[in-house]
């Protein structure tokens, strides 16, 4: 069995795919390890919702001579990661992991490494999804993934919280935390005025750098570290982070409130029409495009599980305070800038998938979606068509025409340039790939919908 | 008390030497929380309201 290319740092087992399912293996190396954690600590943190559950399933020990076990653990529909996040999904990351750790130093575990890539959105909520990443905690020891953890988690969120929350981008440069001295450098002097920040991010990194030199450092000092202690920096972590909020003004929130209520008549005719379009499909997953606060994708988590994409970080952290709210359990809302899609990095590049080498969605919604991408980007309607048609066999498109008052707008400070852009031109780039199924006009307006099958 | 050296990632000897330098003043500020917890819950008690929800960090101190 091929591991899975993110699997090949630890030791203790690997993750593979076999048929639909996820496996993992658990090595020897770790059996003591698995064998404590199984009895108490697994049960606790599996219904909390904080840990993702597995069974045992049985497998040729001849064949797998160094395997102590093999699980499955409950399939996760689609992998995100830490830059697809909103502000208050990577809080809610962080404290999950946090939470964690704290319930693992109560059964005498301790995480071993406390990477972002461990979490995931899983019916609605952050779940913790290596299981071989618990150790057993030595009284005394310090925390050995303290320093993964403040690059992974704190540096992000203070960076978000202080500037912008787009600096969360920069988890697709550093795939292993923003270095510290960087966030230090980044983050305004304010910060240090906040004691988890201070000792976390600044005085952290001061000492990354005089201790660079480490065995010598490390025979010297010896680091020791009471249990109390320890519950004392996962208290002062948590607190720090708790107390983060993203910068925002009323006008940005209110936007989408106001948009909705203006024109809550056209949206009402138009979710008529999607339910109607959709209603025959047996989509397993579903991707909304451009989906906004999700209102249209409410709709398709009704029958199949949705991911609500969205390039404004504002609407994605709204849709998802949305959706903790309610308790929707079938849609994740997720950052995407269709013209620069999360790209596969890491070892090799390709540690960590590109959005399109994921699982691939049987429907697409693109709704209020094609001028962006046309008008405003450039795309021909050709290039359009073929990328649809590469990600999916059935698709809810909408084509918002020139006279429509939105695309007038983006054409009033440029150059029409875009003699193809027309009902027809449309039509024909996409009958190259796709049969139109349905065509509607929606009521009051000049955009139509279309229901296409490849 | 190094066999964390042995783990397959590397912890960085700087992230370890500051949770040192650091302990005492965390472990402090723990206790004085435990001891506001406690006050706050013995109060809580006599008026018959529900106790502070800290009781993951309180049963660490009962170990």
């Amino acid at each position: 069995m091929k591991p899975l290319n993110s699997s090949f740092r630890d030791p203790s087992g690997y993750v593979f795919r076999q048929g639909d399912d996820i496996l993992r293996t658990v090595n020897h190396s770790y059996q003591t390890d698995y064998d404590s954690l199984m009895p108490k600590l697994y049960p606790a943190l599996t219904e909390a919702g904080l840990l993702i559950p597995h069974i045992e399933i049985p497998f040729d020990e001849v064949a797998n001579p160094d395997q102590y076990k093999l699980i499955q653990p409950e399939l996760i529909p689609f992998i995100s990661y830490p830059y697809e996040w909103s502000f208050s999904q990577y809080k809610d990351a962080a404290l999950t992991t946090l939470a964690i750790q704290r319930k693992a130093l109560q059964q005498g575990m301790t995480l071993k490494d406390a990477s972002a890539y461990n979490i995931q959105f899983h019916k609605g909520k952050a779940v913790f999804i290596d299981t071989l990443s618990f150790t057993k905690y030595i009284e005394g020891s310090p925390w050995v993934a303290y320093g993964q953890f403040c690059r992974h988690f704190l540096a992000p969120l203070a960076l978000m919280s202080y500037h912008d929350p787009r600096m969360s981008a920069m988890m697709r440069d550093y795939i292993d935390g923003i270095p510290l001295d960087l966030a230090s450098r980044l983050l305004p002097f304010k910060s240090r005025f906040r004691v988890p920040l201070l000792l976390h991010i600044h005085v952290h990194a001061g000492s990354q750098k005089r201790h660079a030199d480490s065995e010598k450092s490390l025979a010297k000092t010896k680091p020791k570290i009471s249990r109390a202690a320890m519950m004392g920096l996962i208290d002062s972590l948590e607190n720090g982070i708790k107390k983060l909020r993203l910068k925002t003004n009323k006008t940005e929130w209110g936007r989408y409130y106001e948009e909705t209520i203006l024109s809550s008549d056209y949206l009402q005719k138009k979710q008529k029409l999607v339910s109607d379009f959709i209603k025959n499909t047996d989509a397993k997953l579903v991707w909304d495009l451009g989906a906004n606060d999700g209102t249209f994708s409410r709709l398709t988590a009704k029958k199949a599980y949705t991911i609500a994409f969205d390039i404004d970080h504002l609407a994605v952290e709204y849709n998802y305070l949305a959706i903790k709210e309610k308790g929707e359990k079938n849609m994740l809302p997720l950052l995407l800038d269709l013209t620069n899609p999360s790209p596969s990095i890491g070892w090799n590049n390709e540690e960590r998938d590109s959005v399109f080498q994921r699982t691939h969605p049987d429907l697409v919604l693109a709704l209020a979606l094609v001028h962006h991408l046309a008008i405003s980007n450039n795309i021909p309607l050709t290039k359009l068509a073929a990328f649809f048609a590469q990600l999916t066999s059935e698709l809810v498109i909408e084509f918002v025409p020139k006279s429509d008052p939105r695309v007038r707008t983006l054409l009033a400070t440029r150059e029409d340039i875009f003699p193809d852009y027309t009902q027809a031109g449309f039509e024909a780039a996409f009958s190259d790939y796709f049969t139109i199924q349905r065509h509607e006009q929606v009521e009051g307006t000049e955009r139509i919908l279309y229901l296409m099958k490849t | 008390m190094l066999n964390f050296i042995l783990l397959y990632l590397d912890p960085g000897t700087g992230s370890l030497i500051v949770q040192a330098l650091i302990a005492g003043f965390l472990a402090i500020v723990f206790y004085f929380k435990m001891a506001k917890n406690a006050v706050t819950d013995w109060f809580a008690g006599l008026l018959g309201r529900k106790k502070s929800e800290d009781e993951l960090t309180k049963d660490e101190t009962a170990q």
